[in-house]
Order: structure tokens, then C-alpha cells, then sequence
């Protein structure tokens, strides 16, 4: 069993879109520790983004077992082309937090919907490692739903931030629901079949902008548009990939 | 011959690095297995992102090791059953509260819809019910922070499922 044989195997792509998009949400919001609105939120993005990391790898394991891999190696030494991420993630920041905030709002909204779905797959090391992830997802989209709430019902300036994040970043949204493959075999129509797990996300994410006197057009993207689930990254997403991957690229086999 | 009940006893004296509670009272252990002169010891994360994990994994292996007729053990790590609240025991639960962190009922399921957690929690210090979550990330993966408006104390509560 090799990379590639992950990499060919439909149910694998669908548990890297996940365990990708928060491997990178997890380090590049991780950037926010010491910088976050307030002191509660600095404790809540960075306990986040150390979820994220390690949401990650309880997937990249499942994955490391079944294809004879380390998560470590799956992590870190794929070529960019096989990262599953969406390109929402890799979109820079500029530190500005109605980016960062919409940003994972959309994603966490989505990951709470995928393991939900994993965790009833038939395959029972998967599944129960979804199961755990189910309840500390929900608190991720709980968090972040109440912030929407907050700065949208908060002040004109807060409310205009928002609704101008949420005009920046909605095409990307939508091709977080790019297939992963086009030459996989869609067979988990009942995982990421587009339709039904993007009209789940929508209605959550319309009921919280709703609440939060805030709206988008989010849609699916065109088939024909390629993106970051196909490999097809955007540029900056290289030099993320290249920081992240440093220190095992300098010391392949560290030792804490 | 060395008994499940004796590695249990062991168990009982390693503590959570970051609370006043063994790993026993925590709930974190679910099984133990003794063959020989190896035991294998299956526990559960209270939170997959904990970062204690890895001392505790040490501190049970020194634990057990250290017992006569013991040469060798073994932590597996595991998610079935899911831990939840549920498995604090009642010693643990009073451990928690004299230090200011309280615990979900029994079977207690968090709604999972917006706003988040809006039922009362009695405070530990005052037994006031007017209290309120102030954030969901407290200090450890497995706390978040409440603040009692009664004797305007912040405490702590171990999240729900």
C-alpha cells in the first residue's frame, strides 16, 4: 500500500478534504494566538485552531492504518497536487478578523456536516473516530455562529466589516463542495454528494446570517471550475504548504 | 499472579496532570488486559486534541511497570466508547466541584442549535443559578469558562457532549 493507493480510493479523498482543510485551517489561523479580539477569544481561536490540528490527525491515522502510512508522512509529504484542501482556507487573512472568523465559520459548518456523515459509514474505525470529533465540532460552529451573530447585530462598522467579508469570500465557499476527483468514481454520492450536504450547509449557514442580519449568495460552483479538492491549488497555498512543511523537510525524523 | 484489580489499584494513584482526579475517577479507563507478566491498558481521551495525553501515557506505564510481577505495559488509545461526562464517577465529581469545576448531569446532551447553552448551572461557590457561559474554551481542551452574577466568581465546567 503506497500514497498513491490512498490517493486513488474514493472514501480516502473524501476523509483528506477534511482532515486537509483543517490541517491548513488549523496552522494558518493558529497565526492569530496572541492577536485575537479579545483575551477570550485569543484562548478560544488558538484552543480552535489546536483542535483543528488534532482533528486532523485522528483522520490522518485512520488513513496511516489503512494504507500502511504515518500520519506524519501524509501530513507532511504529499506533493501540493495531492492536498484536498479548498482554496477558502489558503485565502490570506491580512489579519483582518471579519476574514478570519467568516472563513471558519463556512469551513466548520462543513466539517460538522462531514463527520456527522462519516460517522455512519460502514467502516467501524472510521466511524467511531467521527463519532469523537461530532460533539467538539459542534462547539466550533456554536462559537463561531454566535461571533457571526454578534458582529452582525453589533455596529454599523462591525456590520458592514461582515457583510463585506462574507461579499469577499462567498464564490470560494461554494467550491468547498468541488468533487474531489474527477476521475474518482462519485460512489459516496451519500458523503459529498454535492447536492445534499451543500443544501444542509446552506440552510445552517442562512438560519446564522439570518440571526445575524448578514447574507450571502452562496451557490455551487460550475463543474468545469477546478480548484483546491482536484489538487489544483492556488498560488499562495505553495509557500503555505512550504512553511508548514519545514521543519520536517529540515529534520525528517524529529524527536520531541 | 497479578490481578486486573491490582493494576486498577495502580491506576487509581495516576493523577491528571491539570485537574485534582485520577485517571480512574476521570473516567478514562476502559479496559485492562493481563497476560503473563504484560498488561495492556485501553484509554480514553476526555478531548483528542488534550495535550496531557502523552504524560499520562507515561505516568500509567511507569505505574504499572513498577508493580511486582509486572515486566512490561502497554496504553492503547481509544475512541469507542466516545468518552463523555457521564463517566465521572461520584468521588471524581466532588474532587471537581470543592475545586471550583463543575459537571454535566448524568445523560445531560448539549442542544445542539444557536445560542449556545442557555440552561443554568448552580455556581460551586454560592449554589447561585444565576450564572452564564463566558466562553466554551477554558483552560484545558475538556473546560469551558461560566461566571456566576451571584458571588461574581468565574468557575469552571467540564463541556458536555
Amino acid at each position: 500500500m503506497t500514497m498513491q493507493d490512498m490517493m486513488k480510493d474514493p472514501l480516502a479523498n473524501i476523509v483528506l478534504m477534511h482532515a486537509d482543510d483543517k490541517l491548513m485551517l488549523g496552522h494558518m489561523q493558529s497565526d492569530w494566538t496572541g492577536l485575537a479580539p479579545i483575551l477570550e477569544e485569543d484562548i478560544a481561536a488558538s484552543s480552535m485552531s489546536q483542535d483543528d490540528l488534532s482533528h486532523a490527525l485522528v483522520l490522518y491515522d485512520h488513513l496511516a492504518a489503512r494504507f500502511d502510512l504515518t500520519a506524519d508522512a501524509i501530513a507532511f509529504e504529499r506533493d501540493a497536487a495531492d492536498y484536498r484542501c479548498c482554496d477558502l482556507i489558503t485565502i490570506p487573512d491580512e489579519f483582518d478578523w471579519a476574514i478570519a472568523l467568516t472563513k471558519r465559520w463556512f469551513v466548520a459548518t462543513l466539517t460538522a456536516l462531514g463527520v456527522d456523515r462519516l460517522a455512519t459509514i460502514d467502516d467501524e474505525d472510521l466511524s467511531t473516530r467521527c463519532k469523537r470529533l461530532i460533539p467538539e465540532q459542534a462547539i466550533h460552529v456554536r462559537h463561531l455562529s454566535e461571533w457571526m451573530i454578534r458582529l452582525g447585530s453589533g455596529t454599523e462598522e462591525s456590520r458592514s466589516r461582515m457583510q463585506a467579508a462574507i461579499n469577499t469570500l462567498e464564490s470560494d465557499a461554494g467550491m468547498m463542495f468541488e468533487p474531489p476527483d474527477h476521475s474518482i468514481d462519485p460512489v459516496d454520492s451519500f458523503c459529498c454528494g454535492r447536492e445534499g450536504i451543500f443544501q444542509e450547509w446552506k440552510t445552517s449557514c442562512e438560519d446564522t446570517l439570518q440571526r445575524a442580519g448578514l447574507s450571502a449568495n452562496l451557490a455551487l460552483p460550475p463543474e468545469s471550475m477546478i480548484g483546491g479538492r482536484r489538487g489544483t491549488h492556488a498560488t499562495h497555498f505553495t509557500d503555505q504548504l512550504a512553511e508548514l512543511t519545514e521543519v520536517r523537510r529540515a529534520e525528517p525524523a524529529p524527536a520531541w | 499472579m497479578v490481578s486486573t484489580d491490582d493494576i486498577g489499584a495502580a491506576l487509581e494513584q495516576v493523577p491528571d496532570p491539570e485537574l485534582p482526579v485520577s485517571i480512574v475517577e476521570l473516567g478514562m479507563v476502559e479496559q485492562v488486559e493481563v497476560a503473563n507478566r504484560a498488561v495492556v491498558v485501553r484509554l480514553i481521551p476526555t478531548y483528542t486534541g488534550c495535550p496531557a495525553l502523552p504524560m499520562i501515557e507515561r505516568d500509567v506505564q511507569a505505574r504499572v511497570a513498577d508493580i511486582t510481577g509486572i515486566d512490561h505495559c502497554r496504553v492503547e488509545w481509544c475512541y469507542d466508547p466516545p468518552w463523555t461526562p457521564d463517566r465521572i464517577t461520584e468521588a471524581g465529581r466532588a474532587k471537581l466541584a470543592s475545586h471550583g469545576v463543575t459537571t454535566p448531569q448524568c445523560g445531560y446532551v448539549d442542544p445542539n442549535h444557536v445560542p449556545l447553552h442557555t440552561s443554568a448551572l448552580a455556581c460551586p461557590y454560592c449554589g447561585s443559578s444565576d450564572t452564564r457561559l463566558d466562553s466554551p474554551f477554558g483552560p484545558t481542551r475538556c473546560r469551558a469558562i461560566y461566571f456566576c452574577d451571584g458571588c461574581r466568581n468565574q468557575f469552571e465546567h467540564m463541556k458536555p457532549r
